[in-house]
């Protein structure tokens, strides 16, 4: 992290207490780096993501873990103070974990940080870094992974705030560009064209044509997304039948019910082996009529051709053949790509976002050592005190406590906010090492006799603060 | 006084054209909440001239128009925030500005005769100015349900099916409006009928009275209206004239509506002058 040039590498005189920042590390396999054989076995889901976030926490030396896997990508995020370490460890976690040698690995795996990590978890989210760009289950296993980590506590304020970033910039990008829009397989294509047509598909009915496979998957990725009736209608009954009931809630109808079934349709698949045309016009216009302009999606998956084309030009006939289909998909994926610039440009925006905060949290160490310091330095007082105060009840020694307390509160609250609050990391490195060196935070002895020596520390310290402390002498003069 | 509203329908115009095309969440919202603040300003100017005068400002085409402007912002808030659907808004706005550029630039003088005050007069024109609303929320649900129906058609999946709700969730919203608006048109012109008859007897020398009669456009295309809009709601999907056919009807119907509104309000009409 960048806070670190300003924080950690100027003064040596720094205590590592108040250097040391949480930084982001991610190692991980992807589809991009490793073969498929290599990435079957390093999938955390055969044990379970959270056995997997449970084993490997205790591992880390400051314990910021999330383990996502799906079946293209393994990655383990962390967050620690002790990133070379925190890396050796999650690479031997990786290996020991799958039994994987650690030198067949080191190939394929990759290592980000800090900004770059937060980069790639955001494009991960976004379905940028998918093998079918945009596809959107991934937000839902990065979700997953962050529900896994956190059930075991697994993560800290680092991760979570990072996770739940991830999920606002898959969220924006699903809702603000193309980019996971229009169906990238025929049968998502299918489905949501009927979609488009009938709104929701809950109590719609299905009518497949032929007994065949092609069919039957189409059916069944049609009652996956809602269709309640599924009817198949095939020559031999037998076969129907069969084919109904591997679909499962599906019902067989002979073959000299087709137009019957057809007339009370709203969607129908038509997948049969025959040379010519089933469903020719004339007969969907008479199975049209009785249907008072009732809309049927008519899907000709077979080859060759099962229904006429020229029953797509009945009013409220919508016919799409395989081919159409394919068009519409192919489509998709032209318009995916094009969107993909937007989609940067929202992740860029986002991690642009979340590295503000990242630096914002430079100052905390910075924070921590004011605070202690102060701490410190009220401590000692009232014990410097202790004898006078040892004379007033106890109620009256607790109210000073208190009294000290908040002073030192309210002294430090704003200069807090104002830490916290600055923006690049030169700014929150010079500002940290001013206020170290000016209450000599790198010190590590007590601040118990801070006024008479302090005078002493600072010219040893620094020349930029001479000019804050000579006039502060020459009225001491 | 109209000229706040109307300036805060064409920035919501503008932003609602560009949620369209961007679909940005953020743009969406900022079109909405312009849209509710051009609709709260349209209500205040409308109750001050109603403070103003002591009645509803509708016995002037100009302040008719700009009623019958916010009823249908209304009528357009209550489908969007109901079906969660912006996608209407780039066509409903144009509209909205369009008609309330009237009011704003040619601000009306709202003097009501005392012809036509009266329960039965203020019936008439608000169920008929909401008839009128209803019946252009159908029509742009219409035209983008026709948009739509082609797209799917011709297997051109394109901008119009990546924006719009499918074919059935805009034929039942167009079938609701037409009935909602079907409704009130019947009442507005049965009141008008019969307000007319009372006004025969009680002041038979107006030139307006005389001069309504089948013959008087504005009330000949208001039947008219009335004949398409009775077949669309009642008869059409008997026949199987689902879909997109009354989508034409709804387009065609607040054509004739639209035609009343403006032009025949403005230099045809002698019964409706005022």
């Amino acid at each position: 992290m960048t806070s670190k040039s300003g924080l950690g590498t100027r003064d040596s005189g720094l205590g590592a207490r108040y250097t040391a920042a949480m930084h982001l590390l991610l190692v991980g396999i992807s589809h991009k780096t490793a073969p498929v054989e290599l990435r079957e076995r390093i999938d955390f889901h055969t044990r379970g993501l959270d056995v997997a976030v449970r084993e490997l926490a205790p591992r880390l030396a400051a314990g910021e873990a999330v383990v996502l896997s799906t079946c293209n990508r393994a990655e383990l995020y962390a967050a620690s103070d002790q990133i070379d370490r925190a890396r050796n460890e999650l690479v031997t976690f990786i290996s020991e974990y799958h039994g994987v040698d650690r030198t067949a690995l080191t190939s394929h795996v990759y290592e980000l940080t800090d900004v770059d990590a937060v980069r790639h978890l955001f494009r991960v989210a976004a379905g940028l870094d998918s093998l079918v760009v945009g596809e959107p289950q991934i937000l839902g296993q990065v979700k997953e992974a962050y529900a896994a980590a956190a059930d075991v506590r697994a993560v800290g304020p680092v991760l979570n705030r990072l996770f739940h970033s991830s999920f606002g910039v898959g969220k924006r990008v699903r809702t603000e560009t193309g980019l996971g829009s229009g169906a990238v397989s025929v049968s998502f294509a299918a489905a949501s064209l009927a979609r488009k047509i009938f709104g929701d598909l809950k109590g719609r009915s299905v009518v497949v044509v032929g007994a065949g496979e092609m069919g039957k998957l189409t059916a069944m990725h049609m009652k996956s997304q809602g269709v309640q009736h599924v009817t198949i209608v095939s020559r031999t009954m037998s076969h129907a039948a069969r084919t109904a009931e591997a679909i499962g809630g599906a019902n067989a109808a002979p073959w000299d019910d087709l137009d019957a079934a057809l007339a009370g349709s709203d969607i129908v698949i038509s997948a049969t082996g025959a040379a010519a045309p089933i469903l020719t016009k004339a007969r969907i216009e008479g199975v049209m009529r009785p249907r008072r302009g009732r809309a049927l999606f008519i899907i000709d998956i077979a080859l060759p051709r099962d229904v006429e084309p020229a029953a797509g030009e009945i009013e409220q006939v919508f016919l799409y053949n395989i081919d159409d289909l394919q068009a519409v998909v192919a489509e998709n994926v032209a318009r995916r790509s094009s969107e993909i610039a937007r989609a940067e440009a929202i992740v860029a925006e986002e991690v642009e976002k979340f590295a503000g905060w990242l630096r914002s949290r430079g100052a905390i160490p910075t924070v921590v050592a004011l605070r202690q310091r102060f701490e410190a330095i009220r401590r000692s007082e009232l014990e410097r005190l202790e004898f006078k105060l040892s004379a007033l009840p106890p109620e009256a020694r607790s109210r000073v406590d208190e009294i000290t307390r908040l002073i030192v509160e309210k002294l430090l609250h704003t200069p807090t906010e104002q830490l916290k609050a600055l923006g690049d990391p030169d700014t929150v490195g010079t500002y940290s090492e001013a206020i170290t060196r000016l209450f000599a935070l790198g010190e590590d002895r007590d601040a118990g006799s801070a006024s008479p020596g302090e005078g002493e520390d600072r010219r040893r310290e620094n020349r930029r603060v001479e000019p804050f402390a000579r006039p502060k002498n020459r009225t001491g003069n | 006084m109209n000229f706040v509203p109307f300036a805060f329908y064409a920035a919501a115009m503008v932003a609602y054209a560009l949620h369209f095309a961007r679909r940005q969440s953020m743009i969406g919202r900022t079109a909405t909440t312009l849209l509710v603040f051009a609709a709260l300003a349209h209500t205040f100017v409308i109750g001050m001239q109603t403070m103003d005068v002591g009645h509803v400002p509708f016995a002037n085409a100009t302040a008719a128009t700009s009623t019958f402007v916010l009823l249908l912002a209304l009528a357009y808030l209550y489908v969007e925030m109901t079906t969660d659907e912006r996608a209407m808004g780039v066509f409903i706005l144009p509209l909205l500005a369009g008609l309330q550029a009237i009011p704003a630039l040619k601000p009306g003088h709202e003097e009501r005769a005392a012809l036509l005050s009266g329960p039965m007069f203020n019936v008439h024109v608000s169920s008929l100015l909401f008839a009128y609303a209803s019946f252009a929320l159908a029509c742009v649900i219409g035209i983008t349900y026709v948009l739509l129906f082609k797209e799917i058609k011709a297997k051109h999946l394109g901008f119009f099916y990546a924006r719009l709700p499918s074919l059935q969730v805009l034929d039942s919203m167009n079938q609701k409006a037409i009935v909602v608006g079907w409704v009130f048109l019947t009442i507005g012109l049965v009141v008008g009928a019969i307000w007319t008859g009372q006004v025969r007897g009680t002041a038979p020398g107006d030139p307006r009275v005389q001069a309504m009669s089948l013959q008087d456009p504005k009330i000949l295309v208001a039947l008219v209206s009335w004949a398409i809009y009775s077949f669309e709601a009642f008869a059409a999907r008997r026949i199987g004239w689902g879909g997109r056919r009354t989508a034409y009807l709804s387009a065609l119907g607040f054509a004739f509506v639209l035609l009343n509104l403006v032009p025949i309000s403005y230099f045809l009409t002698r019964s409706h002058d005022f």
